[in-house]
């Protein structure tokens, strides 16, 4: 078997506070995260599955350990490693076409090659009717949307989500989980999502870890197994599999379990 | 007892919006107010006429400045002055608010110069920039400039520091570099607030340009007004003051348009 694309090897992260005392958010973390494939990170507050995605994604330097994308050593951000934040984040003085060629104007992306997949990604979005709008003509949800087709169009390798839905209602929400199954299908996009939503972890996921909080540990890996191979659309497929529920609840006690030291 | 506020309309509401009719009166009526007290002072005789004129007078007065008395000329030399000064400002203060508020390695050496100045009066720098510079143009432009340029580069890198987080990362994910960052970023994201930046310190250069043109100078409103003083001119001071004052309104006027025409799509906000 090929090596995997991402592979995390005993990361660990101690900030600096004031008065010389130190906080270690995250301490030896290690896994790997298959090409095509989405990993949630899960975990309690304080489990340092944030700060783990941006070290991922190079925001963040690693006190100790090494991130490897294709055996390559990561050091500082790089259009390898596209990240779509909680907060909205669209550059507000361009248009939504705009704002998904940005990343490939300043990566040199021909014109019109920029425009043709811009194009795409934001139908694969469901933006079509907005292409030349600005972003603050638009609503939460569709921001994110932008947000998601902007990084998908730079063809990054791995896709970071922090929190990405965690701004938005619920009914926008699993909207667009199902719409985040169909795009990283479509583009055969490897994600890597961090959430504190069970639920959403696993229709997400091919693989969750879960982190513990104070310090961030992995605590389990936990695989799905009971989905199908072939990943499904919607959510009440996922709420109706055998296994679902079991999955579900042996989360709770884990996050119960957490909250309780 | 029930302590619920009923909905009934009350002249003082906090945070409830004004009819458009209540807005219109209100702002006509002040100006009614104002004059009305002024026109019924003078023409009670509760005032010295010399010390302060009817408004009738002084409107008479702002008309007979520019058409005899070659006014215009001065509100042009006053008007290129701001102007002037206020683009040499603008010059200096847009690059170094948005480097310190992109760099902090630029902030750590400019912050701490930038605000001591602050903090001493421009005015005071009149005596040395007379002898410095003579009494032509440059100790005028040298005191408007310096009356807002710190002040400018503190607010434009205030700015420029609050330009969220998640947008200078996003770009940084997206391939980024720092220049990129800087001037497809962060500018564009900031350019608004320097904009209303320039709005707020453009009337301050006003109050300079009055200073600067009362103390050293021939030529320019401030100057005229001196002279109207020499001969008990009060009305014509008073027309100064409407002229300075009509002019400040318009300049700001043209920089709200400006931020129309520049940032259409803070328009389209829902």
């Amino acid at each position: 078997m090929a090596a995997p694309l991402m592979q995390v090897d005993r990361i660990s992260k101690t900030f600096a506070l004031a008065g010389g005392r130190t906080l270690t958010a995250v301490s030896d973390v290690s896994f790997t995260v298959e090409k095509g494939s989405i990993c949630a990170l899960l975990g309690p507050s304080g489990s340092g599955k944030s700060t783990i995605l941006r070290m991922i994604a190079g925001l963040e330097t690693l006190t100790s350990g090494t991130i490897r994308l294709k055996g390559q050593e990561i050091d500082g951000p790089g259009q390898d490693r596209g990240m779509v934040f909680q907060a909205y984040t669209s550059f507000d003085w361009l248009s939504v076409r705009k704002n998904v060629e940005f990343g490939m104007r300043i990566n040199g992306v021909p014109a019109r090659e920029r425009r043709e997949r811009a194009e795409h990604f934001i139908g694969l979005v469901g933006l079509s009717k907005f292409i030349d709008s600005y972003p603050s003509r638009l609503s939460g949800g569709m921001r994110q949307r932008v947000a998601i087709a902007r990084s998908l169009a730079n063809a990054p390798e791995v896709l970071l989500m922090d929190e990405p839905f965690g701004a938005l209602d619920a009914e926008t929400r699993w909207q667009m989980q199902e719409l985040m199954i169909e795009v990283a299908e479509a583009s055969a996009t490897t994600v890597i999502v961090v959430t504190h939503d069970i639920e959403e972890a696993i229709f997400l996921a091919d693989k969750i870890e879960f982190l513990s909080s104070h310090p961030g540990r992995l605590r389990e890996e936990i695989i799905p197994d009971f989905k199908p191979a072939k990943r499904i659309r919607n959510k009440e497929q996922l709420l109706e599999l055998d296994g679902f529920a079991e999955t579900e609840r042996k989360i709770m006690r884990l996050m119960r379990e957490e909250g309780q030291h | 007892m029930s302590r619920s506020q009923p909905n009934r309309r009350r002249l003082l509401q906090v945070r409830v919006p004004v009819s458009p009719l209540q807005a219109l009166v209100s702002s006509i009526g002040i100006w009614v107010v104002f004059f009305g007290g002024w026109i019924l002072a003078t023409s009670m005789g509760w005032v010295n006429p010399i010390l302060v004129p009817s408004p009738e007078k002084v409107f008479r007065s702002i008309y007979v400045l520019f058409a005899d008395q070659g006014f215009a000329n001065d509100v042009l030399i006053s008007v290129a002055r701001v102007l002037f000064a206020f683009a040499l400002a603008c010059v200096v203060a847009v690059p170094a608010g948005v480097a310190m508020g992109a760099f902090p390695a630029i902030d750590a050496v400019l912050a701490p110069f930038v605000s001591a100045w602050r903090y001493l009066p421009a005015p005071s720098f009149i005596p040395i920039l007379l002898m410095w510079f003579g009494t032509g143009e440059e100790p005028k432009i040298a005191l408007l400039f310096l009356g807002v340029i710190f002040f400018l580069i503190t607010l434009i890198a205030d700015h420029t520091k609050d330009v969220r987080k998640e947008l200078i990362e996003t770009a940084m994910t997206l391939g980024a570099g720092r220049w990129i960052t800087v001037f497809q970023v962060m500018l564009p994201a900031v350019l608004p607030n320097i904009l209303v930046a320039m709005r707020q310190m453009l009337a301050v250069v006003w109050t300079y340009l009055v200073i600067a043109e009362i103390v050293a100078s021939t030529t320019g409103i401030g100057a005229m007004m001196m002279r109207a003083r020499r001969f008990l001119h009060t009305d014509q001071i008073m027309a100064g003051i409407i002229v300075i004052g009509v002019l400040g309104l318009v300049f700001d006027r043209l920089f709200a348009l400006l931020h129309r025409r520049l940032f259409p799509y803070l328009q389209e906000s829902r």
